[in-house]
């Protein structure tokens, strides 16, 4: 268990991956998002603006989890450290750090909803639908979401190490197929109305249960892969 | 003499190489061992697949009795120093020294901080910014200070100039004296490493052609230079690893201690004789095995 | 001082051999310890190690429980007889078959001899 908490130092030591690049997107979306709400605001439109920029950070994690296989896996193996605890102790490093963007997005949202939207009616984090059940949930959404995208760039990253990049570029287009095959079947079945009101229906806590049973599944995946890996 | 190490029948191959082939050897406790060969001969392949951080294609690895693949108690007893090591990308040599730290029971920050000044080595400075030199220095001092029962070195001396690696010997055989470990250095500049070591294991082209005490290989060869006819009698009937020629004068290296007979007889003749060291032994066993299959140990 | 074509611990248990015959080191004296023998030619300490276990089997020095490595006891004595004895291999033959090629015959060798040893007596660099 010692040797799991020290990957997570040993991860942490790329502090700008980890704390600050995080920090300025959120904080850069932040002033730009209050920007543009300024502006639509200052010409008179007086209705309630959502804007995404909350997303930006989300992305950015699909990034980190590709770094913290690409930039730490081959110091752990000169480390002298298994698989396994590299593998534990960076979930634990991914969990730390979507556990605190998630607190912070929802102190994010409590205080737009205690400024109405900071005083512009601009929202960039108390999104109705997330906050539907409530800050906890929502927080429980937002770090589902990280993790689901940290895993899924660790996992590209696993396959990367794994096969290589024709592999990986592969995977990558096949899903890109097969998505777009989905797309066309939904269409075929004039299924499209249906599909929306299901996911309308659905409530943030059942999407945040399948964020993680699909991260969950990625990321036994990424395991199985990591234990043939080579640095 | 306990075997620290046992390797059976390893064999690693590629999708249309072979890169290790069907190697067998001990490595006993405490000493201090070669694993010499060209480049690309499967030195580092041997030592990746020790450190269980490649895998074999076929047979047995036993390190401390166990096989070595995500085996916590095993791998926190070995040290792997490869020749160009990646670092996390924020990480200074103080971060991987304090890391270092946290994962090698035995490290020993006095030791690692002698090095670091005898190096000169640049510690707040990321390593991604540091010369050639300086990244291969914080590999060394990483290997030494961590006082690992089994400790790897893989050339990664390559980027010190001659004054770096001269500390690099001085500081390990001083390190090694006073905390006994098993060292296994894998090099192409013979020479310079050959007084280091107790034991010699020779891979070339994927196989095992000789391993031994490097003081039983010492004075195992010697070069006699003169007349080519003259030369030619003296060497019929012994094993010629290597002869060259020029013009009337060759020089042809042989296997076997001459006796004080066999030296006056030299002298007479007017041929000269000269000594062979542990590299020129070695190049020559080398390319000898090149040419003939014979040169494969099983 | 390394040659390369012997093997090392020989060449060490020389070098120790021949500084208790020069008298540098005396009997009854401490003898380097492996690690000082080691660090000093920059050699292994098992090479070093295996040159004082041959000059122990040989006599020459004897180890004290809990302390290290004397010098014997007669052990100076013991080497210069055995040294007087290879002397004539190691220094005579080669002497004669180089005088033999130049033409030079035991007479010539004898003279030569008596002729350098005077000059040496002079310079006084005989002991």
């Amino acid at each position: 268990m010692n040797r799991t908490l020290n990957v997570v130092r040993m991860q942490l030591v790329n502090r700008a991956t980890y704390i600050w690049v995080p920090l300025i997107i959120l904080g850069g979306t932040l002033v730009i998002s209050l920007a543009i709400f300024g502006l639509i605001a200052s010409s008179g439109a007086d209705a309630e603006m959502f804007g995404g920029g909350a997303q930006a950070p989300l992305w950015y994690f699909g990034v980190v989890g590709v770094q913290a296989l690409t930039l730490t896996f081959p110091f752990s193996q000169a480390m002298s450290v298994t698989r396994r605890e590299f593998y534990l102790g960076t979930l634990l490093t991914a969990a730390l750090t979507s556990f605190v963007l998630a607190v912070l997005f929802i102190v994010g949202g409590l205080i737009e909803r205690a400024t109405s939207g900071w005083g512009l009616g601009g929202y960039m984090f108390y999104l109705p639908w997330v906050w539907s059940q409530g800050p906890v949930v929502a927080g429980l959404f937002f770090f589902g979401l990280a993790m689901l995208f940290f895993v899924v760039g660790f996992c590209a990253a696993t396959v990367y190490k794994r096969w290589g990049n024709l592999v990986l570029t592969i995977v990558l287009v096949s899903l890109g197929f097969v998505m777009i095959g989905a797309m066309w079947l939904v269409g075929q079945l004039r299924a499209w109305d249906d599909l929306f009101a299901f996911f309308g229906s659905l409530t943030p806590i059942a999407l945040t249960g399948v964020m993680v049973l699909v991260g969950a599944m990625l990321a036994a995946l990424s395991y199985r892969m990591l234990r043939r890996a080579i640095a | 003499m306990t075997a620290v190490i046992e390797v059976k029948n390893l064999t690693k191959r590629y999708r249309d190489t072979i890169a290790v082939d069907d190697v067998s050897f001990a490595i006993e406790r405490d000493a201090i061992y070669g694993l010499l060969g060209r480049n690309g001969a499967g030195k580092t392949t041997v030592m990746s697949i020790l450190t269980a951080q490649n895998f074999p294609t076929s047979g047995e690895v036993r390190v401390f009795g166990e096989a070595p693949y995500e085996n916590a108690t095993v791998l926190s007893r070995m040290c792997f120093v490869r020749e160009s090591q990646k670092y996390p990308d924020d990480a200074t040599p103080t971060h991987a020294f304090h890391i270092a730290r946290l994962f090698y029971p035995n490290w020993n920050q006095a030791v690692a901080d002698q090095l670091i000044r005898e190096f000169r080595l640049p510690v707040k400075t990321r390593i991604k910014k540091l010369s050639r030199g300086q990244l291969s220095a914080v590999g060394v001092i990483i290997g030494i200070a961590a006082r690992a029962e089994v400790t790897f070195f893989d050339e990664p001396y390559l980027g010190l100039d001659a004054v770096a690696r001269q500390i690099f010997y001085d500081r390990l055989l001083e390190d090694y004296a006073e905390h006994p470990r098993t060292i296994i250095l894998s090099s192409h500049l013979i020479d310079e490493v050959a007084n280091l070591l107790e034991k010699v294991i020779v891979i070339d082209g994927g196989r095992i052609i000789m391993d031994e005490d490097t003081e039983s290989i010492r004075g195992r060869a010697s070069t006699i230079v003169g007349d080519t006819a003259v030369v030619e009698e003296f060497v019929a009937g012994r094993e010629v690893i290597h002869r060259e020629s020029l013009g009337r004068i060759t020089s042809a290296t042989v296997i076997g201690a001459l006796s004080a007979e066999d030296r006056s007889e030299l002298a007479l003749a007017g041929l000269d004789v000269l000594p062979v060291s542990l590299q020129q032994l070695i190049v020559r066993q080398t390319q000898n095995a090149a040419h003939t299959d014979e040169g494969a140990l099983r | 001082m390394v040659d390369e074509g012997r093997p090392l611990f020989l060449q060490i248990a020389e070098s120790v051999e021949d500084s208790i015959i020069d008298g540098s080191l005396s009997e009854q004296e401490q003898a380097p310890s492996t690690n000082e023998l080691a660090a000093f030619h920059r050699i292994n300490p098992a090479t070093a190690a295996k040159g004082i276990a041959m000059l122990t089997d040989k006599g020459v020095l004897v180890k004290r429980r809990g302390i290290g490595m004397f010098v014997a006891d007669g052990a100076r004595e013991l080497l210069l007889t055995e040294r007087r004895s290879a002397f004539a291999d190691r220094y005579l033959d080669p002497l004669l078959d180089e005088a033999r090629k130049l033409g030079l015959g035991p007479d010539d060798l004898a003279r030569l001899l008596a002729e350098r040893a005077r000059t040496a007596t002079t310079k006084g660099t005989s002991r």
